[in-house]
């Protein structure tokens, strides 16, 4: 019922972008937490907030007494839209064939109808950077809001970096037929070498592309793959390289240096002796899940919990990211983790929303609770990287927007079956 | 290969230009290590029809043996491989299956039909351990050795005079036998037979029921359940006929009843463990082969009473792994470790043999036997698990492992420490028949 | 301890061997017994049993103290379905494997256990997998990490049987990898799912009155031949018996309905309905068949039959009377069934005892052992876990965890031990590597 009756508050101002929230407690992540105050949004941004903010006359005034008020969380790398029900092909968009593909965009693949975007938003989460995969270079991802009638809408930067995967050297296959099995080494290696050859030549191919592009003059014709890449080249845009384990991390770190393309690193899971050299060179990570196995036997149980705390004692910056579309909406809880294994609690917090925005050139719109920045807010009744919590109201440019899910839904439906 | 055999035999006897009666030897004052007991300074041990008729310190030469000096030379008795192929046919038949399941078989699966099945379409679901799948229990491996078989030769140069040998192929492989490395016939080279049946426990297949280590222990329980079954039906039926259904033949029962013991797969402690219990609850003496953890299950093995082969192929570095990958501590350990397992039992008490499978040439045996010692094992232990040990486990050892007054004349001859890299076999006598392996190549100790 | 010595770090016997007789006092603690509310105080175990509970309880002289620091101490977590220490989890080759077990399969030695350890789990359900219509038969353990498979199998812990439905069973009778697969295995329908667990009772019930007529006429006088026993409808006459408890992996509404009424017909009782993502459809008639019901958190979307879960499933189920527990059935999810015990607050609003209920209590339920674990109360098994805060919070973690009042967690001593494992395992590594670096003609020196 309680659920019922904010789903009905929420129609009741559906139609504006402008509202006062009263009473609440603002936790702004780039300042200190502000009781009791009072937050101001017009058009779409945060016009002002603080204990003493000023209520413009006509406003629609929010009592949110005992209630908290943070910025939208982020997700730094998710499949959200791009795939509905994982075992099911034809529901997915995120692999495409072939080994180079920077012309893909993931942008016009995220389908505004999916089921998995409001379940996402349920627990928090505004913005997330949806991403192509498949083969080395796996197309452009895309900036979206959790909300919009279209893609178009939704997109907050439509091709904002560039997904790779570093080639790397594993020597355990699966298959359907004979399940886990082992490749041997030489094999791997001259299969590893290979594609590393592979990528640094077609870093080559657009490198000339690049020069004959600017030599101008005739017989230049264009190349739709080699010119997805100059922005890269240009330095203009990020490579998002997916990088595990210490000897794929280095490969990725070497490659960066040699091409000299600016990378985020996404994905690491045990980056050994890299981390040095990641911090050193200021190089951005997006972590996956804080809650995974480590991936050695030996390894201490609690490794991946505290890479997080590790890389930020290190000087790392990072984000937090899903790599998933069921999992996209435990985002919040991925962060609180890392917490109760060192990382502090306000860098887990930013590293959710202002850290995310940083690295991905956004700060000036989104992360944050700051005059000017768009209203992506969420309202909560506490700490909203709990599980227990609740994500009782959320805003996205001001807008307000339903919590409704299919589970709810099917939550209703079936509460009321006799 | 018979008849080259038989040269060679004869151009060893007549190199030492005696004479005396064929088959009849005496080894003087040599060093002669016995197994089964201290080692004999300055011994004799004389070799009559095939068996050893006398063995000791002052042991008389009889009259018409040819006589070997035995100076600065050591005797021991034949080599034992605990667990072999060696002559067996490359690949054993493969283990039959019914090419469709019986149409009675109570608890087959009915076929899903339609025309919509293709007609390639095979259904993996051909019943379970009542189609007796993977199973050649009735297989003899004295039945299906090959006397011309190379390896034969090969590691009888190096001393071996004696295997025990199964088929390999299937849950239930069938039925092993001691067989001599020498012979015209198989049947003139079988020792004793059937010692035990050859069972393995697949964790994956793709043939069908077993497919797991799960279903593999499942199947031979049943197995074991069935042949008391069939056993006692047998001999219901075998009283009185009258009135009774007749047991249906099953060969895949009998030959797990003919079979004096089982010998089950145990590589990790916890196999070891696990197998222990298993072979405890099928009431049959078990053989446990493998035994890479033994050095840390002497305890269990001892407690059990269960005796166990070691793999002299001790666990090396993958060398098709990634040589950065960073192996567990586990494996590090057992790496380090499995040589030590042998002299874990030794000292618990715990009866072992070693095999060689998965060596190939008879210098990487004696290093691996090395080790061995090297981790603790005495000299004489060493030298007991390839020798009276094997024969003791099997039940065997009235004949063979050992030189004593009566049992078969399997010994060979070396001028130094059996184990030493620079030793050099120089005779071996299988029953009581003297081979005589061709030099080692200059500058190789192999 | 002598194991420990051996392999340092792996097998870690009990950091802290207390008598098993010892008499332990907790102090100082914020104690959820789950069903009997929350205080601050103490616990005074002795024997491995649970003594006393209460605000202040007198520690006989000699009692072991452990200063709790005024954290939060909830029982240990019981994961009602897992698959971790088992060497083998599916015996896919059947659409009926009942004649298998992870009872044989059982690996203490599981790195998964000291990890599910370290995330609070004391006891589980080690079930067999979902590939077949009716699966194998499980075992319940406890962690008790560093003791071999006996001393880890939960004594007394009613037998069970996995049986599954939907997409998993009759995934094998349809092609897979671009229709390589052409070995098919019936059922490839939920209508043959069905079919087949009627036809296994039918089977069985056939099987149970062939036994009872031999024992009627032989206890007669007649003469007559034992049946054949089977272990693969052993299992299903036990569950006709109500001697076996029937866990079912199931997904949707129809399906789910569809085995409670086949149970009904044949008179038996779904003891667990596993995973049952839409057991909120047919709440009502689970509650009514009496079945329990063990699912995830938040699971969905990942194949289509989760595509109409909720993370309300749990909440809902519950406050239709359904007896709920939360399972893993991932290595992963085990060690943090605390968190998802908080969503159900979150979805649902379930109260703190409630969600904690669903991983202690209400799991302990339902494999029947909740006279020995699942709430803090005396005469129970002192199966204990220390947070440093609520264990409901994201941001706690597990100190220390006790199984029968020894402790076999601690993170303190498991963080003080990654200094010298890791030195033992880099001096090993190296010393490997040395010895196995190919001299110059790429084999090791001679």
């Amino acid at each position: 019922m309680k659920l019922a009756a904010f789903l009905l508050a929420t129609a009741a101002f559906a139609a504006d972008d402008s509202f006062v929230l009263r009473n609440v407690t603002i936790h702004p992540v780039t300042s200190a937490d502000i009781p009791n105050a009072t937050l101001v949004v017009t058009g779409g941004k945060i016009a002002d907030f603080g204990p003493k903010a000023a209520i413009p006359k006509g406003a629609k005034v929010i009592d949110a007494k005992g209630l908290h008020v943070y910025p939208g969380l982020i997700d730094s790398a998710s499949n959200v839209g791009m795939s509905e029900i994982s075992s099911v092909r034809e529901s997915g968009d995120v692999n495409e064939l072939g080994d180079f593909n920077p012309q893909l965009r993931a942008v016009s693949s995220v389908n505004p109808s999916s089921d998995h975007i409001p379940v996402t938003r349920g627990n928090g989460v505004t913005a997330s950077l949806i991403y192509p995969g498949g083969g080395i270079i796996g197309g452009q991802a895309a900036l979206m809001h959790l909300d919009g009638w279209t893609w178009e809408e939704m997109a907050v930067e439509r091709n904002i970096t560039m997904q790779m995967r570093i080639p790397t050297t594993t020597t355990s296959t699966f298959s359907q037929t004979f399940g886990a099995g082992r490749r041997p080494f030489a094999e791997t290696k001259r299969r590893y070498e290979e594609r590393l050859k592979l990528t640094g030549e077609f870093f080559e191919q657009a490198r000339a592309y690049q020069r004959r592009k600017a030599a101008g003059g005739g017989g230049f014709t264009v190349d739709r793959k080699l010119e997805a890449m100059l922005p890269i080249l240009e330095g203009k845009e990020q490579l998002l390289v997916f990088a595990a384990r210490e000897r794929a991390v280095k490969d990725a770190l070497a490659f960066a240096a040699k091409e000299n393309v600016k990378i985020v690193l996404a994905g690491v899971r045990e980056p050994g002796t890299a981390v040095k050299e990641i911090a050193e060179r200021k190089i951005p990570v997006i972590l996956g899940e804080t809650l995974e196995l480590p991936l050695e036997e030996d390894s201490p149980y609690d490794s991946p919990f505290t890479l997080p705390g590790e890389l930020y004692k290190a000087g790392v910056t990072f984000a937090f990211g899903t790599f998933s579309v069921q999992f996209a909406r435990n985002l919040p809880f991925q962060a609180a983790n890392a917490v109760g294994f060192g990382l502090p609690y306000e860098e887990a917090l930013k590293a959710v929303t202002i850290n995310a925005a940083r690295i991905w050139g956004v700060d000036d719109r989104i992360g944050s609770i700051d005059k000017g920045k768009w209203a992506d807010l969420i309202l909560t009744d506490g700490d909203p990287l709990e599980g227990r919590s609740q994500v009782k109201q959320m805003w996205i440019q001001g807008r307000p927007v339903s919590l409704e899910t299919r589970h709810t839904r099917l939550y209703e439906q079936y509460t009321k079956r006799p | 290969m018979k008849r080259r055999h038989l040269l060679l035999a004869a151009a060893g006897a007549f190199a030492y230009g005696q004479t005396g009666s064929p088959g009849f030897y005496a080894i003087q004052n040599a060093m002669i290590h016995p197994a089964s007991g201290p080692a004999i300074p300055n011994g004799t041990i004389v070799v009559r029809n095939g068996l050893i008729e006398a063995v000791g310190p002052s042991v008389p030469v009889p009259a018409g043996a040819w006589t070997i000096d035995g100076k600065g030379l050591h005797v021991y008795p034949g080599l034992i491989d605990a667990l072999s192929t060696w002559g067996l046919p490359a690949a054993a038949p493969a283990a039959a299956r019914p090419a469709t399941p019986a149409a009675d078989a109570p608890t087959g699966r009915r076929r899903g039909g339609g025309d919509e099945t293709p007609a390639n379409v095979q259904f993996l679901d051909d019943g379970g351990p009542e189609d007796r799948p993977s199973n050649t229990s009735w297989l003899k491996a004295g039945d299906l050795v090959q006397p011309a078989d190379a390896t034969l030769t090969a590691a009888r140069n190096a001393g071996f005079t004696t295997a025990i040998v199964f088929p390999s192929t299937g849950v239930f492989a069938g039925q092993g036998s001691a067989v001599n490395l020498s012979g015209g016939r198989a049947g003139d080279m079988v020792v004793g037979s059937p010692v035990g049946q050859y069972v393995t426990l697949p964790t994956r297949s793709t043939a069908g029921f077993p497919a797991s280590l799960m279903g593999s222990i499942a199947y031979v329980r049943q197995i074991y359940i069935d042949a008391e079954q069939y056993k006692a039906a047998k001999a219901m039926y075998a009283q009185n006929a009258r009135g009774l259904q007749r047991p249906a033949y099953d060969r895949a029962l009998e030959g797990v009843l003919e079979s004096p013991r089982i010998l089950l797969p145990a590589t990790r402690k916890v196999d070891i463990d696990r197998m222990i219990r298993f072979g405890k609850e099928l009431k049959i003496p078990v053989v446990l082969y493998g035994g890479a953890e033994a050095w840390r299950a002497a305890d269990s093995l001892k407690a059990s009473g269960v005796p166990i082969l070691l793999n002299l192929k001790w666990p090396e570095h993958d060398r098709d792994g990634d040589p950065d990958a960073v192996e567990s501590l586990r494996t590090l350990e057992t790496r380090e470790l499995a040589p030590s397992g042998a002299a874990a039992l030794s000292k618990a008490g715990v009866r072992f043999a070693f095999y060689t499978t998965g060596l190939e040439r008879p210098a990487d045996v004696r290093r691996a036997v090395k080790r061995a010692v090297d981790a603790g094992l005495s000299n004489e232990e060493a030298l007991r698990a390839m020798t009276l040990g094997a024969a003791e486990i099997y039940g065997v050892d009235d004949r063979l492992g050992s030189l004593e007054n009566g049992k078969i004349a399997n010994l060979f001859v070396t001028d130094g420490d059996w184990l030493a890299e620079r030793t050099n076999v120089k005779m071996v006598f299988v029953d009581g028949k003297k081979f005589e392996p061709a030099p080692a190549p200059a500058g190789r100790a192999e | 301890m002598h194991r420990r010595k051996l392999l340092s770090g792996i097998l870690l016997a009990p950091f802290a061997a207390y008598a098993a007789d010892g008499t332990v006092v907790i102090r100082n603690a914020k104690i959820l017994t789950v069903t009997k509310g929350s205080l601050e105080g103490s616990i005074l175990i002795r024997d491995g049993k649970i003594v006393e509970v209460g605000p202040n309880v007198n520690a006989p002289a000699g009692a072991k103290v452990i200063d709790a620091g005024g954290q939060y101490v909830m029982p240990g977590i019981i994961d009602c379905h897992s698959h971790i220490a088992t060497d083998a989890v599916n015996e896919g080759a059947v659409s009926v494997s009942s004649m298998t077990g992870t009872g044989d399969t059982v690996n203490p030695e599981d790195i998964g256990i000291y990890r599910a350890l370290a995330g609070g789990v004391t006891t589980a359900n080690i079930l067999h997998g979902s590939a077949n219509a009716i699966g194998g038969k499980n075992v319940v353990i406890k962690m008790r990490w560093g003791k071999d498979t006996p001393e880890i199998v939960f004594d007394g812990a009613m037998p069970g049987i996995k049986f599954a439905l939907g997409e998993n069973p009759k995934r094998r009778g349809g092609a897979s990898e671009g229709g390589l697969n052409t070995r098919l295995r019936y059922p490839a329908t939920r209508m043959g799912v069905e079919d087949v667990i009627r036809e296994a009772f039918t089977d069985a019930k056939a099987y149970k009155a062939a036994l009872d007529d031999y024992n009627a006429r032989v206890a007669k006088g007649e003469r007559l031949i034992q049946p054949r026993r089977d272990l693969k409808l052993e299992p299903l006459v036990e569950v006709l018996e109500g001697k076996r408890f029937v866990h079912a992996h199931c997904y949707r509404a129809d399906e789910i309905l569809m085995l409670l009424r086949v149970a009904d017909e044949f008179g038996f009782k779904i003891r667990t309905l596993q995973h049952v993502l839409e057991g909120y459809k047919v709440a009502k008639e689970i509650k009514e068949h009496g079945a329990g019901a063990s699912t995830f958190s938040d699971w969905w979307s990942y194949k289509v039959e989760a595509f109409d879960a909720i993370p309300y499933n749990a909440a809902l189920m519950h406050k239709k009377g359904v007896l709920v527990s939360l399972n893993s059935d991932s290595g992963e999810l085990m060690r943090h069934l605390n968190q998802e015990a908080a969503k159900t607050v979150r979805y649902g609003g379930l109260t703190d005892d409630e969600a904690l209920a669903l991983i202690t209590i209400n799991p302990a339920k339902q494999l029947a052992i909740d006279n020995r674990v699942g709430s803090i109360e005396p005469g129970k098994d002192a199966d204990l876990v220390i947070y440093d805060k609520h264990p409901l919070s994201n941001y706690a973690k597990v100190q220390k965890v006790f199984i029968d009042g020894q402790v076999y967690f601690d993170r303190d001593t498991d963080m003080n031990e990654r200094a010298a494992k890791a030195e033992r395992k880099k001096a090993l590594a190296e010393k490997q590597k040395a010895a196995a670096r190919p001299a110059g003609n790429g084999r090791r020196p001679q």
